[in-house]
């Protein structure tokens, strides 16, 4: 798999478009290719679910849209402005079109500030509106989440649960009322029971404020309950692009089909007859030739190792980058 | 405040209550009806404890100890104020600020700090005193306020380097929280997220730490002195010692009053120290 290629890009009025995205990190011994040749784009109002196993770039893919740190080649155009070629200012005042919600809630919130000043923290930095505005705003956004704002007001992060917390993030990330939301796993450290709560909230808040969501997990049975389109990564590669649809019923890379394989079935009684992954990922100081997926892959042939598949359409809508795509 | 005081035990009460007592003594020193500390009774020199009008005593020289101590707390405690306040806001700006930046500039400010570091405290006091306050004609007198502010940048040279390195250690483990990265992408300027989210946790270990290091100067002070460096001829706890050393077996207790105040004053201060630390951390732990 691993497949580069733009073919699933769909052009037209794309709120964000990446093309081609590439991080690299220097570590002791050589570079780590964590995200290579990476693209996407979301329409308005879509919520985009980027999927795949620890180490396989998502995160770092998520930080490279809000250039922290910024990719090393490649381009992100938001609305049109390409937040790559920005810098100092410019880029300051960009990056408060898409925020980001983080997967550890209680690290992400200082836990020397009150809930108040955590909430407001966003406005402050604009300097928008006057001290009784932001107060009023930060209610509001407050009571949006479902906090009582006269009870939680003057906490610190450390008196709440990590639901409550992620609660607070989710309050103090629509503040600037951005364009975008990165949420960067924001359910895999909750409660079971809590994760629905949060999934709902965050379901709301993108009607309410008209957001178009970048929904980064490891949980296939999340992600299918909230996202528009899917896309599966393995070692900062794309592997499928598709709607849940087709991604859930008929995934057409083996790797799509190991992950789904993997989801837990709460009823013992049922086999899915699916052969599990075998094996670690490979390190991605020294990725495999050709497919990054094929020494894992139970269809690999000696094509894969020589030659790199491209993304290419398998049903309306569905991309794939494999040689041998599932039939 | 009501918050800092009310976990007190007995012992760290005993602690504040003395500290508390020697900065008074330094500040209100002066305006007691005490004699000289300068001016020896020639009448009753190294006369014991609770003898009438020295009640502590006084050394051969008939230099009242009580007196000396008590005008003794506000060189002593000065040195150690002014080197620990200067030389943790430096060192702990030096500190977060290259932390924050990396790259080329925290790899020289960590070498550097590591070189310091490594001079044994005494030898880099000693070699600093030598360096700003002798001088080469020996019927040039050096003034003791003179000796005082040499004595404070030495030991603030000592402080910097130890501050600086926690500062820069509880820098690296913030900046990588989560809650920085939204800080910036919430479009922060660095200045205020230094500000806002790096030194209010810092602090707290550069308090614990500083008052550690209150207790190590005034131990440097006193060693200085009785390596003939220090404040030899003016009014410390150290000076005492050093006056006091070499007949330190005739009058016993002309040397036991200044170490003993000396030695209460450490243990309270790292007691102080270790208390402001479990309280300030508040952590997730807390809950």
């Amino acid at each position: 798999m691993a497949g580069t290629g733009t073919a699933h890009l769909r052009g037209g009025d794309a709120v964000l478009k990446a093309t081609d995205v590439n991080v690299r990190f220097k570590v002791p011994g050589g570079t780590v290719q964590a995200v290579s040749g990476v693209s996407f784009d979301i329409m308005r109002g879509e919520t985009l679910a980027i999927v795949g196993e620890s180490g396989c770039g998502k995160t770092t893919l998520g930080k490279a849209i809000l250039q922290l740190p910024p990719p090393d080649s490649g381009s992100v155009v938001l609305d049109g402005t390409d937040l790559t070629s920005l810098s100092g200012e410019a880029l300051r005042a960009a990056r408060t079109s898409i925020q980001m919600v983080f997967q550890d809630p209680i690290s992400s919130l200082d836990p020397r500030m009150t809930v108040r000043n955590l909430v407001a923290e966003p406005l402050w930095v604009w300097n928008r509106g006057s001290e009784d505005e932001r107060d009023a705003k930060v209610r509001e956004l407050l009571d949006a989440v479902g906090l009582e704002p006269d009870l939680v007001l003057d906490r610190r992060s450390y008196e709440f649960s990590g639901g409550q917390c992620q609660r607070i993030s989710i309050a103090r990330s629509v503040a600037l009322e951005p364009a975008v939301l990165i949420c960067d796993e924001p359910v895999s450290a909750l409660d079971v029971s809590i994760q629905a709560q949060i999934l709902n909230l965050l379901q709301d808040m993108k009607e309410r404020y008209g957001l178009t969501m970048v929904f980064i997990s490891h949980d296939l049975a999340v992600v299918r309950a909230v996202s528009t389109r899917i896309m599966v990564m393995y070692l900062g590669k794309i592997c499928e692009v598709g709607d849940p649809e087709a991604i859930y019923s008929r995934p057409a890379h083996h790797y799509t089909s190991a992950l789904i394989g993997s989801v837990p079935i709460p009823d013992p009684t049922r086999r899915t007859g699916r052969t599990p992954l075998r094996g670690e990922p490979p390190s991605p100081m020294n990725p495999p030739s050709g497919c990054r997926f094929r020494t894992r892959c139970p269809a690999a042939s000696d094509r894969c190792a020589a030659e790199e598949p491209e993304l290419r359409e398998v049903s309306p809508g569905q991309y794939v980058a494999c040689h041998h795509p599932r039939g | 405040m009501r918050r800092l005081l009310g976990g007190m035990d007995v012992f760290t009460r005993a602690c504040a209550g003395w500290m508390s007592l020697m900065v008074l003594l330094a500040v209100v020193g002066p305006f007691l009806p005490l004699p000289d500390p300068r001016e020896a009774d020639f009448e009753a020199s190294a006369v014991g404890l609770f003898s009438p009008g020295h009640v502590l005593g006084t050394d051969s020289n008939g230099y009242d100890l009580l007196s000396n101590v008590v005008n003794g707390a506000r060189t002593s405690l000065m040195i150690a104020f002014v080197s620990v306040v200067v030389g943790g806001a430096l060192g702990a700006a030096i500190g977060i600020v290259s932390a924050y930046r990396r790259g080329r500039i925290d790899r020289v400010v960590n070498l550097l700090f590591n070189i310091v570091l490594s001079i044994p405290n005494l030898v880099l006091g000693l070699a600093l005193v030598a360096i700003l306050a002798t001088s080469s004609d020996p019927s040039v007198v050096i003034s003791p306020s003179r000796r005082v502010v040499v004595i404070m940048i030495a030991l603030t040279c000592v402080v910097l380097p130890v501050l600086g390195r926690i500062a820069r250690g509880a820098t690296l483990t913030w900046i990588n929280r989560e809650f920085v990265v939204a800080a910036r992408s919430m479009g922060m300027r660095d200045r205020h997220i230094i500000l806002r989210h790096i030194v209010p946790n810092v602090l707290p270990a550069i308090y614990s730490v500083g008052f550690l290091a209150v207790g190590v100067v005034i131990v440097a002070e006193g060693a200085l002195s009785l390596l003939g460096v220090g404040v030899v001829d003016g009014v410390s706890w150290g000076a005492m010692i050093s006056r006091v050393a070499g007949e330190f077996t005739f009058v016993p207790h002309s040397m036991y009053v200044p170490v003993t105040v000396l030695a209460l004053t450490v243990i309270a201060s790292n007691q102080l120290g270790d208390y402001l630390r479990s309280r300030l951390d508040l952590r997730e732990g807390r809950l």
